[in-house]
Order: structure tokens, then sequence, then C-alpha cells
């Protein structure tokens, strides 16, 4: 695992070096902007990564971190003055925000069995986005409302930058964290929360505190995404964002973290070819129903997802089978 | 006076409707252990298939037949495909469900459009009776009475028949019923067929009531149709026939006189009760 | 002497726990069998696994000479085996009518023949008729749940410690009820109740740590004070 982890942290700085130096060696601003996406996704879809392949949790209403990251930026952009300071302020206030209800909905839901936890995070995401629909004197409702980003973010080059950074420093904290002591609890969980518990540990502790650093992950993603749109509207709540995510987490890999990142860049990129092949037949216009059709093949054939089955291809199979099977099983 | 009536008939006609849905949710998870995230789906296929239906022939009443027809195959393939790869997983049933739904919504979306659609009552059903100086809307009461009979043949179903006893005793403790010689199995599907069915119903019946139809339609009654299900106990079917009144009602009355709040309410019961009473308000009630 | 069933080096896991390692026995047509061991040993899991409901992963059962491990449940069942579980699996909104009408096989006459006898050797459960049966005492429960398992003159029964959690006088009720059933049937009978299995068994296996470690006649077991202290802690 070790020489593995070495050649996967190489990889992912040689990658990540590449992709600094992409926007001054080919100048293409389609590229940019969809690269930018892609990195807010990952970061969104490492986010989910962490509770549905680390800790065997199925959250159905992650986007609710996501929105509320996006409506803190938006909301304070657009009442005050926009600078680095309010960008940032805005930021931390997404975190803290979603650091309390994740709190919150964590003590409340995380007891229950999986079904029912499913479920009531489904609800609570609808909540937010009735919330979000009916309180226009803040929102605007469906219609959103732009606001202005300060100089230095107008800048899509520097705005690459930024998501890059936020994807790769976000991407080693994530790493930090799952590899951790702690982290190592959180997977054993997903083995068998039981045997877990009968060793002493506290399971909804560990579950709590893993939906938090998802949740504020989320929200950073969340303040990103409106950054680079400068427009912020009830989508951010539905549960559109969600599916976005577990696609993404599902397809690339889950419980590997580089798995989310690649999900995120096949899915962003397919969606932007699969557009620009909707004027051929507007069958492309619903290209997120071949995603659909990928992620229930992925789930029933290739539990691991794309990552996951390389490295079991790599390392060999045998003793990696039985684990494959239990990452998504819980 | 009038008032009031007119919001008892709206929230027991919206009760009715989430009844349909959550009934074969309701039996679908007591029996299977199965959380089904795609019976949304059936309900947008219900709507739109039977308003297709109905406009190709100008039978209503078809309609319903045809809607209920399209529900029993989606429920066959769908138990078939989706549910049996994965029995026994619960996450991977989560997962696949819900991908599941996502694939039946945008079908709906490739067949009929993204746009939403509009939908009316047939002449018969339309306008409404005087009743003293209180109106009553013709429709509302046809859903109402439609619910109460799907109530009751399936009733008569679960307590009079062979397979309904199966059917009771499954939900109580399903290995011992095949311990005893029985094909669970075929059960399983039967159940997931009329469940689909009856979600069909339900999206049709919605139609013309909501005026339009829309591919996400499924999943926003969906989520009411969960609430029933953990209010009423899951896999009990009465219960989910009083859990779903009293969120059709609890609705309607919230919707009249504190609009933003009514979800919320029901948000809240269901959290209650799933803190304070994790196995219903009605459990035990078959 | 027809050997009814006959289980082969049994494996079987439940999860990741390798609970049956080589489970390998016989229980002889019309006689009853005891399969014996402390808490955890494998016993239930052995009786599931004929039945299916933990299939196992190598090792074969017989049953009238016919492979049948890779059956699933319900046929094994309906070949003639009944099977009362350690938990009795009583459902608890049927009433008693609704237990003796699931598990009837066949139409008519019959059924009401077959309910008419099995009453008959459960005459207590007559009064209780229309009852649900979540609301039974325990002894009651695990009569209902051997009625049951017994009323399609099923030729093979598996019953999983009808003993535990009674009182005294009940096991000596249920004893007694069993005792009847003997010879018209054959059973394979897994009890921690020594005495009572001394009683009605035949023959008996001992199973330790998931295999089967000792055979032979009862009376045997009863002579071997030393085996008893050896593989069950009792003497």
């Amino acid at each position: 695992m070790g020489m593995l982890n070495n050649r996967m942290n190489l990889f992912v700085i040689i990658v990540g070096l590449l992709l600094f130096l992409l926007p001054f060696i080919y100048e293409s601003r389609t590229l940019l902007i969809l690269l930018t996406q892609i990195f807010i996704f990952a970061i969104f879809a490492m986010s989910y990564d962490l509770l549905l392949g680390y800790t065997g949790i199925v959250s159905f209403g992650h986007a609710m971190f996501f929105g509320i990251g996006a409506y803190s930026t938006g909301i304070i952009l657009h009442r005050m003055e926009s600078t680095i300071f309010t960008v940032l302020l805005s930021l931390l206030v997404g975190i803290l925000l979603s650091l309390v209800i994740s709190i919150l909905v964590g003590f409340l839901t995380l007891r229950l069995k999986s079904h029912f936890f499913a479920m009531l995070t489904l609800a609570f995401a609808s909540l937010f986005l009735v919330v979000a629909e009916k309180w226009r004197t803040l929102t605007y409702g469906n219609d959103g409302f732009t606001f202005p980003l300060p100089e230095f973010l107008r800048d899509r080059t520097y705005f690459y930058l930024v998501s890059l950074t936020f994807m790769i420093a976000i991407y080693f904290l994530l790493k930090r964290f799952t590899e951790s002591p702690f982290g190592k609890v959180l997977v054993a969980i997903r083995e068998n929360e039981r045997r877990v518990e009968s060793l002493g540990f506290h399971p909804l502790y560990y579950k709590v505190i893993a939906s938090v650093v998802a949740g504020t992950t989320a929200s950073i993603s969340g303040s990103l995404y409106v950054l680079s749109l400068r427009f912020v509207n009830t989508s951010v709540f539905t549960m559109e964002m969600t599916l976005d995510a577990l696609l993404m987490t599902i397809i690339g890999g889950v419980g590997t973290l580089i798995g989310p990142i690649i999900g995120s860049g096949l899915i962003e990129f397919a969606h932007h070819l699969l557009t620009d092949l909707a004027s051929i037949s507007p069958i492309f216009e619903r290209w997120i129903i071949f995603f659909g059709i990928l992620y229930i093949l992925t789930v029933i054939f290739f539990p691991l997802g794309i990552v996951g089955t390389i490295r079991n291809r790599i390392s060999g199979k045998g003793k990696k089978e039985k684990y494959a099977k239990k990452t998504v099983a819980g | 006076m009038e008032q009031i009536v007119n919001l008892l008939i709206n929230g027991l006609a919206t009760g009715m409707l989430i009844f349909l849905l959550a009934a074969g949710l309701t039996l679908i998870f007591g029996l299977m252990d199965v959380l089904n995230f795609a019976h949304g789906g059936f309900f947008a296929w219900g709507a739109y298939s039977g308003i297709w239906f109905y406009g190709v022939t100008g039978q209503y009443v078809l309609a319903i037949l045809f809607a209920m027809f399209v529900g029993l195959v989606l429920g066959a393939l769908t138990e078939k495909l989706i549910i049996k790869p994965v029995y026994g997983n619960h996450i991977q049933q989560i997962l696949i469900t819900l991908g599941f739904m996502l694939v039946l919504s945008e079908l709906l979306k490739v067949i009929w459009g993204p746009n939403q659609l509009p939908a009316h009552a047939p002449e018969w059903l339309s306008g409404s009776w005087l009743i003293g100086d209180i109106i009553i809307i013709k429709y509302r009461v046809f859903i109402i009475v439609v619910g109460l009979i799907a109530f009751f043949t399936i009733h008569f179903i679960l307590k009079k028949t062979r397979i309904g006893l199966i059917v009771r005793a499954g939900v109580m403790n399903k290995e011992m019923v095949e311990a005893m010689g029985i094909h669970i199995q075929k059960i399983f599907m039967l159940v997931f067929m009329v469940g689909a069915s009856l979600a069909a119903l339900s999206g049709l019946l919605l139609a013309p009531y909501s005026g339009v139809i829309y591919a996400e339609m499924g999943m926003d009654f969906a989520i009411l149709a969960f609430i029933v299900v953990v209010i009423g106990g899951m896999g009990s079917f009465t219960g989910s026939l009083l859990a779903a009144i009293l969120v059709g009602l609890s609705g309607s009355f919230m919707a009249y006189y504190v609009s933003e709040l009514s979800i919320a309410v029901n948000m809240l019961l269901m959290i209650l009760v799933l803190i304070f009473r994790p196995q219903g308000l009605f459990y035990g009630k078959g | 002497m027809e050997v009814l069933l006959k289980t082969e080096n049994l494996e079987t896991f439940i999860g990741q726990y390798h609970i049956l390692q080589g489970v390998t026995f016989e229980a002889i047509r019309g006689e009853v069998t005891v399969l014996l061991g402390r808490n955890g040993a494998g016993k239930t899991t052995t009786l599931r696994t004929i039945l299916g409901l933990s299939p196992p992963s190598r090792g074969k059962v017989f049953f009238k000479q016919k492979e049948i491990q890779e059956l699933p449940t319900y046929k094994t069942a309906n070949l003639g085996i009944g099977y009362v579980p350690e938990d009795q699996g009583i459902f608890p909104y049927l009433t008693v009518e609704e237990h003796f009408k699931i598990a009837t096989k066949g139409k008519g006459d019959k059924v009401n023949e077959r309910i008419e006898t099995t009453l008959a050797l459960f005459p207590d459960l007559k009064q209780f008729w229309r009852k649900q049966a979540g609301v039974l005492s325990g002894g009651q429960k695990q009569m209902l749940a051997i009625a049951r398992a017994y009323i399609n003159y099923n030729e093979l029964l598996m019953i999983d410690e009808p003993s535990k959690g009674l009182a005294p006088i009940v096991v000596e009720k249920v004893m007694e009820t069993l005792e009847r059933m003997k010879g018209e049937t054959t059973i394979i009978l897994v009890e921690q109740n020594y005495l009572m299995a001394e009683y009605l068994g035949d023959r008996f296996y001992i199973i330790d740590d998931g295999k089967t470690v000792l055979s032979g006649e009862m009376k045997e077991l009863k002579e071997h004070e030393e085996w008893r202290k050896k593989y069950l802690g009792i003497s």
C-alpha cells in the first residue's frame, strides 16, 4: 500500500503541476471554464466520498451543504461590498453554518438505519429548497440573483488557479484525514459497525464528525460554484446536485478520493460534449440518462467504480475482492 | 363553514393520493426490506402514460386502467432488473433505486419532452355540486372514492385470501414463511407490481387535480409518501392510510392558514416519530 | 434402518465468520437425533444450513438420498421438512387459526382433516383459535410453532431448542407432546437442556467449534459423564 500511495501522491502532484501550467501554455477560455467546473465538482464529490466511500452512509441531502455555501457567498457578496475580505468571510460563514447544521442533523439522523437516514436527509434537503424558494426577500426565490465579484476573481485564469489550488489542498487534507487513526475507525464502521461498538468506540460520534467534515467541504464547493457563475438560484439545493455528486463518486470509485475527481472530470467533459451533440439529436439533451444507466450498471457490476476496479487489477485479486464487495455493501 | 368543508375535502383527496403512493412503498418495505426510491417514478409514469392515453382515446376510465397496467409492467421490470441483482444489500439498493428514479424521469422527458404538460378531467368529472351554499368539486370527491375503493379492495385481499395471509406473515417474518415451503420471491414480485400499479394510479389521479404534469412530480410526491410511511409504520397498510389522511389534512389546513409551514410541519412530525417512536404511530394495525 | 437425512462436511460462513467447519451426521427414520453442544457451537446454523437459510460454502446435504444443499429454502421445505426455529418464528399479529391455515398445504377437506388431527395433539391451542399469537404465553407459542411444523405430516421435523426460556413445568408439557409425536415422524432436535435430550433422544451428535466431534447412541452418553463434562460442561 505504501508504495502505491507514494506513487499516487507523485502522480497527483505531477498532474497538478501540469494543470497549473496549462493556462500559460494553451489558451482556451472554454477549456478553462470547463476545468474550473470540474475542480469545483471534484471537491463536492470528494466530500460525498467521505460519507459514502469511507463511512458507508448514503445521504440524499448533500446538496443542502452545497447550497448553504452557495447562498452564504451569494448573499454576502450581494449585500456587502465585494472584496477579497468579504469573499473569505462568505466562505467562512458557509463553513460555520454547515458545521452547525451538520452537527444538528447528524445527531438527529445518524443513529437511524440506512434507509431512514437516506430518506430523512432527502427530506431535510427538500426543506432547505422550500425555504430558499419562499424566503424571497433574501433569495429572490427561483429566479435567483447575480452579484459582483472582486476584481481579482473576475479573471478566468486567476479563478481557475484558485479552484485548482482548493481542489488539490482539499484532496491532500481529506487524504490525511482518511488515513489518520480517526479515518481508520470510519472505515471500520463501514465494514462492521457493531464490532467497532463492541471495541468501545462510539460510532455515532465518528459518523457525526465525518458528516461535519463532509458538510463543510461541500459548503466550500458551493461557494466556489456560485463564484464561478456570479449568480445563485435555488438549483443549488436540488436533488440533481446530490445526484451529480453520487454519479461522480460511484462512477469514479468510492472510497478512493481520486475516483470522485476522475468522475467529476468524466461527467463534466461528457456533459459538455453531449450538449454539443444536442444539435444533432435531441436525445443528447437528456445526457443524464446515459449516466443514469452507466451508474446503475456500475452499482451492479463494478461497485468499486473506475479507480477501485483498476486498483484491484493492479494489486491482484483474491484478498481485495472480498473487500471490494464490502465497500458498497456496508 | 364552507371553507372548512373544502379544506377537509382537499385534505382527504390529497391524503388518498399520498396513500396510494405510500401503500406500495410500505408493503414493499415491510416484505422485502427495500426502500424503493424509484417509487415516485412509477407515479410520474402513471400520470404521463395515462394522460397520453386519455388524449388519444378520450376514455378516462380506460386511461386509468392503462396507467395501472403501465405500472404493473414497470414494477415487474424494476423488480427483475433493478432490485433482484442487489437483493439483501441495503446500500446498493438505496443507490440503485435512486439511480433508476433518475432514468425513469429522464425517459419521460425523452418521450414527452422536457416541458410540463396540461391535464384535464373528463367532462363528467368536471365542475362541482352545490349543497346548501357549499360548493363541492366533483373531481376531488372522485379521488376520495377511488382511494377508498383501492383501500378496501386491498384490505379485503390482505385479510381474506391466502396470498394476503402470506403477505401479512411475510411482513412479520419472511424467513419463516419460506421455511414453510412458500416461494416468497414470487410474492415479492407480485407485491412490487401491485405497489407500482397503485403509484401509477395515484399519479394519473393527481394529474387533472393539479392541472399539469411534469417529470419531477414523482420525487416531490414521493417525499410526502416517505413521510407517511414513517409515520404510519413501515410495513403497515392501514397505518399508511391513517398517516396519509393525517398528512393530507394537515397539509391542506396548514397551506390555507400558514402556507409556508406546511411541509415543515409534516417533516417535523416525521422527525419526531423517528426519534420517539421509530416503529411508527400505527404499527401493529396490520 | 433407513437414513432419512445426512450431511457431509458442511461448512458455512456467516458474514466473515466461519461458523460450520465440518458437520457430518445422519438422522435415521423414526428416530430422534439430538444435536448437542455449547452455546455458539453451530447447532442452530446446522439446521439453517440444511434448510438453505444459511447456505453452505462446502459440503453436502442428502434427504432421502437426494442432494439438496443447492435447493432454495422453499423447495427444501416442500420435500417434507418442518422447522421450528429457536425464536419460534411466530407471526405476532396473525391468529392461531391463521397460523394453521398458512401452514397447511392442499385444499378443502384435507386441510380441515389435518387441522383436526393436529389439534387433537395440541388441544390447548383450540381455546386461542381466534386470538393473535402475539398474546400467547411462551409455552403456548412453542406449541403453536411445533403444531405448525407438524401439520403437513412432514417426514422430518427440525426443532431448535424447544425448552428455551420456558418454565420447567411447561418444558415437561412440551416434552410430552414431542414424545407423542415420536414414532410418527423423524425429529432432529437441538437442545441445551440435557435432561430433555436424554429423555427424548435415540442418538446424539456433539458439535464443538463448528465440527461434529462425537456421536453415538443416547445411552452411551448417559454412561459417559466425562464426555458430558468435556463437551457440554455438565455432569
